[in-house]
């Protein structure tokens, strides 16, 4: 409930933010003395009518997702790519509305301020969210399997502060451990239903192989999100992508190989 | 003489099997487990199964359908593998608790025994320690078990999962302790609550004698989903086993299979499977599974694999 709160606020500051790097623009292009031949007030309201449909197509980028970090280059692809059909969609909106052209520069200081504006806020937004979700333990994650791996993965959630906070681990042949970073360790699987009955909301299977289907299923009866690490499938050196083959999604991993041959993939 | 059977276990390593169901309790060849041992012990020993709290209800419900009458289910007050007594903390207690100073025979549950018990009890000599043992064959597979190392029937020595096995007679979890024996397993219970088999090192040490009661027929100790499926192919052999109101239509059966209860199954080939009560599969092929009640699968290949209850898979 508080993330879908703090989504739809997200997502309205992120209409403000938009608006507010095309006032930006408007401001550094024409001046803030506001100009009687391009006015500020019908600019405005091309920018409020593109912002929705600007806000959509972000949306259909998952940029809003619980597992995406805001700070990645894939990211910024998105956000870019956003604010690309932003200022294209800006661009028909004023034409069909006042039948009238403007500074072409105006349109590369808006497109380069949007992308700007709505990456920092993303950044600083997304910091609240994890530290407030954190803190809340809104969705607290089941850890099945003790390896390396799942160590590493655990003090990162951790560290990072990530939403899916993990709160129990259990693992299918024991562990000596009786907590792995401030993370208790509840036992074998033989607990999984007395762990999951517990408000679990995410289960990471990190090991055990060969229980997949019954933790899958387990999540399923109980309306939890199931993810698996790729090294449960001997996949470890983080290569691996989600294809679809004939519109059925597979694990792909390719042969190394020259980095412009990926549009050829 | 009483028996005593050990069932306190929360058998992890058959998980999901024994999610909600103890391992003794575990139907192989559509028959539970510790039901083979009960069946086969003279109808004047009374018996003593020792559980867990949480296997309470399922323990007591299936006692009453045994129509024995000298059968006592024993709850040990744990609900947890962290908490539990032990094997051998558990036979202590229940010899003190309730002053038993008779011969005791001491089963584990999760074994099948081939042999008859009458055969067994008739081959003790009284005042000593009797054992069953079993040549399992390989020193690979006797690292895993209690070895006996007998010159005839007499044991010169036992060692509980020794590294390097020097035999491969194996201790099958049978064992006939005489009155005179149990204030040493009380004593030794307080610092070994969970080694069975240590207790049998500890009468050879103090000079009590022990024999073993050799045989060749089958015996399985139901600890993994390999020895499960093991133990059905050997009990039910090429056949299918199908029990009431199961619906079995163009399907293909090779192998040992078991149908469950209410199962209905079409379309479908299934080798060396056990389902049980009330599954759903349409469409599948299933070599070497288990699937727990209720489970519903359509569309799907599956080889090796364990399904906790109330599994549904329907390929789209």
């Amino acid at each position: 409930m508080r993330h879908r709160f703090l989504i739809a606020i997200w997502l309205l500051t992120d209409l403000i933010v938009f608006m507010g790097s095309y006032a930006l623009a408007y401001f550094a292009r024409v001046g803030f003395i506001l100009s009687s031949d391009f006015p500020f007030d019908l600019f405005m309201k091309a920018v409020a009518m593109t912002a929705p449909l600007w806000l959509i197509v972000l949306m259909t980028t998952r940029t809003f997702a619980l597992t995406r970090r805001q700070r990645t280059v894939r990211n910024v692809a998105y956000i870019s790519y956003c604010a690309l059909v932003g200022v294209a969609l800006f661009t028909l909106v004023y034409y069909f509305q006042y039948n009238a052209f403007f500074s072409r520069l105006l349109l590369v200081t808006a497109f380069a301020l949007s992308i700007v504006c709505t990456w920092v806020w993303h950044i600083i937004f997304e910091y609240i969210l994890r530290h407030y979700l954190h803190a809340k333990t809104e969705f607290p994650t089941l850890i099945v399997g003790v390896t390396r791996e799942s160590r590493e993965l655990i003090a990162k959630l951790n560290r990072e502060r990530n939403p899916l906070k993990p709160v129990a681990i259990l693992d299918g042949r024991g562990c000596k451990d009786s907590e792995i970073d401030g993370v208790p360790v509840r036992g074998k699987l033989n607990k999984l239903e007395e762990v999951l009955n517990g408000g679990i909301t995410h289960l990471i299977q990190c090991n055990d192989l060969e229980q997949s289907l019954n933790l899958l299923s387990a999540c399923r009866q109980k309306k939890i999100t199931y993810m698996v690490l790729p090294s449960v499938f001997g996949i470890v050196e983080r290569d691996e992508k989600i294809e679809t083959l004939e519109g059925q999604p597979v694990t792909m991993v390719s042969p190394k190989e020259n980095p412009l041959m990926w549009f050829f993939k | 003489m009483h028996a005593f059977i050990l069932a306190g276990g929360f058998a992890t390593r058959l998980w999901p099997l024994t999610e909600k169901r103890a391992k003794p309790l575990l139907p192989v060849a559509g028959i539970p487990l510790v039901e083979y041992l009960v069946r086969d012990i003279p109808e004047h020993i009374p018996v003593t199964i020792s559980t867990n709290a949480f296997f309470k209800e399922p323990f007591e419900t299936w006692a009453k359908t045994t129509g024995r009458m000298n059968i006592t289910v024993l709850i040990e007050e744990t609900k947890s593998d962290d908490q539990k007594l032990g094997a051998l903390g558990a036979t202590a207690q229940w010899i003190t608790d309730h002053n038993i100073n008779d011969d005791v025979l001491l089963l584990t549950g999760d074994n099948y025994c081939g042999f008859s018990f009458d055969a067994f009890l008739a081959a003790a000599t009284p005042n000593t320690t009797l054992i069953a043992v079993h040549d399992i064959g390989s020193l690979e597979l006797a690292k895993a078990f209690g070895t006996v190392i007998a010159e005839g029937n007499i044991v010169k020595a036992f060692e509980e999962k020794p590294k390097e096995p020097r035999t491969t007679l194996v201790n099958t979890g049978c064992s006939l302790l005489p009155a005179s024996t149990l204030p040493v397993l009380i004593e030794h219970a307080v610092t070994h609550p969970d080694n069975v088999g240590g207790i049998f090192e500890e009468l050879l040490q103090r000079g009590f004698p022990i024999e073993c009661f050799s045989f060749t027929e089958p015996w399985f100790d139901i600890g993994s989903f390999d020895a499960y499926i093991e133990a059905t192919k050997a009990l039910v052999g090429d056949a299918i086993i199908q029990e009431e109101g199961v619906v079995l239509d163009r399907t293909k059966c090779e192998g040992s299979v078991v149908i469950g209860e209410g199962c209905t199954v079409s379309d479908s080939e299934l080798t060396n499977t056990v389902l049980f009560e009330n599954c759903v599969i349409e469409d599948c092929v299933l070599i070497n599974c288990v699937l727990d009640r209720d489970c519903h699968l359509k569309g799907v290949d599956l080889t090796g694999k364990m399904l906790r209850e109330g599994t549904i898979l329907q390929k789209k």
